[in-house]
């Protein structure tokens, strides 16, 4: 997968010989340069990882939180609100401190050949915790929103906890599950404190849209730059919610009136 | 309901925004109390970053920035009250290195950087389109030939205390700072020096914003200029401005 990405970023890298980057050249004076566009495609793809790495356990969490009561509940919930309360320079320098070089787990996981401190994977990393909360909130919201007499139901016809899960509580509470992937995706997207504080801005590795736009903001000079990735910004933000309001579409259609 | 405390003899204290190197200098000026009474709020973050601020009406009375090019900005846009900029500082570049590491690197011979660097390693600068600590390593690195062998191998942060804490962690293994942030940090050893001839000379101006104009401004100012400030400021690692 990695493979994958790298390789559509190294093909914009490339000049005009190849046929990809012949129509990149019509395009690039028109709207974006080949530093913003990488930093686009670094953004889409971080963030995309960020929030499909981050859905199972946050829907683990979310069903915990939602359908059982145990010891510790309390802190759990706690917990989950840290990288929402905390600023996110906090974050970051805590995700350095785990997952840098020299961190307990980032040890580890180098002896492994996984990279992740100063790699897009760091970054995915960052904008994942970041975005977790949001997930875990908005997953619980569709699963309480569950009538509990469906799963009951469902199990005294003999259905396990998993059975239950697949069958009854996640198609219903899809709208809800489309909206939070929707929520979490836009606050990955958007992730900047703790992506630049763990794995700082390299360019097509961890500079992602946010990095790029801040780093323009702050060049003189650089306004046009920043405006033009604002704008782009909005524009995924926009095609989001509208891929989110397509998705839920379906299962309308497909609900049976009582 | 605060309006009250003016009438009592409260005075509003003065707000310094700062260039992030000069953090532990100022610090210990102001705890103490050499920066007048009451203290001065201190504001650190890039100049590049302080200096936009600055420009979009930020409340600060005086602003040291780090190079002379962002003061030269603000006051092109005329930010800052006439007649009140000096040169207050200076400052030396260098190559540091975690204090645990043993790295030698010779910066006239580009291939003991590379070997210092290694397969996975990164040198932790400053951004170098916008933050001084970063430009002035851009424009050495660039002009002692060393450029090439870095790019691609950079891990550019926010200000030059966020740039140096990557190399205190252990998570980069070389990285550009001033001496004065050398100085500051234990975890950190100077590998080497950067002549001052390689990067444009580094002078930390010092000037009162527009409309902040005041005598306890002037006052302020003066602190910062006197005798005693600039031997603490000496200690600090930092040097009497070029010129």
């Amino acid at each position: 997968m990695d493979g994958i990405f790298v390789a559509g970023r190294r093909a914009l890298k490339q000049n005009d010989d190849n046929r990809f980057g012949s129509c990149f050249r019509i395009y690039r004076p028109m709207i974006l340069s080949q530093d913003e566009t990488i930093a686009l495609l670094l953004s889409l793809q971080v963030a995309a990882v960020a929030t499909v790495c981050a859905l199972p356990p946050a829907t683990a969490c979310a069903w915990l939180l939602a359908r059982r009561r145990f010891l510790g509940k309390p802190l759990l919930e706690t917990a989950l609100l840290l990288p929402l309360i905390l600023p996110p320079v906090v974050t970051g320098y805590v995700l350095l401190e785990v997952f840098g070089h020299r961190g307990a787990i980032g040890r580890v996981l180098d002896a492994l050949h996984i990279s992740i401190a100063f790699r897009w994977t760091g970054a995915a990393l960052a904008a994942g915790v970041m975005a977790f909360p949001l997930l875990v909130v908005a997953l619980r919201t569709a699963f309480e929103s569950v009538d509990r007499k469906l799963e009951q139901a469902a199990a005294t016809l003999g259905a396990n906890a998993w059975r239950i899960f697949f069958g009854i509580a996640l198609p219903l509470s899809l709208r809800g599950l489309v909206a939070g992937v929707a929520l979490a995706f836009a606050r990955a997207f958007g992730e900047f404190g703790a992506t630049i504080t763990f794995v700082s801005s390299i360019p097509g590795e961890t500079r992602t849209l946010p990095i790029a736009l801040y780093e323009l903001l702050e060049t003189p000079g650089g306004e046009s730059g920043a405006l033009r990735l604002t704008w782009i910004a909005v524009i995924v933000a926009l095609i989001s919610t509208l891929a989110a309001a397509l998705l839920l579409r379906g299962p309308r259609a497909r609900e049976v009136e009582p | 309901m605060a309006l009250w405390l003016p009438l009592a003899g409260w005075t509003a204290p003065l707000t310094i925004f700062a260039a992030a190197s000069l953090k532990p200098a100022l610090d210990d000026l102001a705890a103490h109390g050499a920066l007048g009474k009451p203290a001065p709020r201190l504001v650190y973050a890039a100049s590049s970053s302080l200096a936009r601020q600055i420009e979009q009406g930020a409340p600060a009375d005086v602003f040291i920035s780090a190079d002379e090019d962002w003061m030269d900005d603000l006051a092109k846009h005329g930010e800052m009250a006439a007649g009140t900029r000096s040169d207050l500082l200076g400052n030396t570049l260098v190559l540091v290195a975690p204090k645990t590491s043993n790295v030698q690197v010779d910066l006239s011979q580009p291939q003991t950087l590379r070997r210092a660097l290694g397969m996975v390693g990164r040198l932790s600068i400053a951004l170098p389109q916008s933050v001084p600590a970063g430009r002035y390593a851009s424009q050495s690195l660039h002009a002692l030939g060393l450029w090439d062998s870095v790019t691609g191998k950079l891990a550019m942060s926010r200000d030059v205390r966020a740039a140096l804490e990557l190399v205190a962690r252990g998570e980069c293994p070389l990285g550009i700072v001033y001496r004065s942030d050398a100085i500051s940090e234990p975890r950190v050893r100077v590998v080497a020096t950067f002549p001052a001839a390689s990067h444009q000379p580094i002078v930390y101006p010092v000037a009162i914003v527009r409309g902040h104009d005041s005598a306890a401004s002037r006052a302020l100012l003066r602190a910062l200029k006197s005798s005693k400030a600039q031997v603490v400021f000496r200690r600090h690692g930092f040097d009497t401005p070029p010129r």
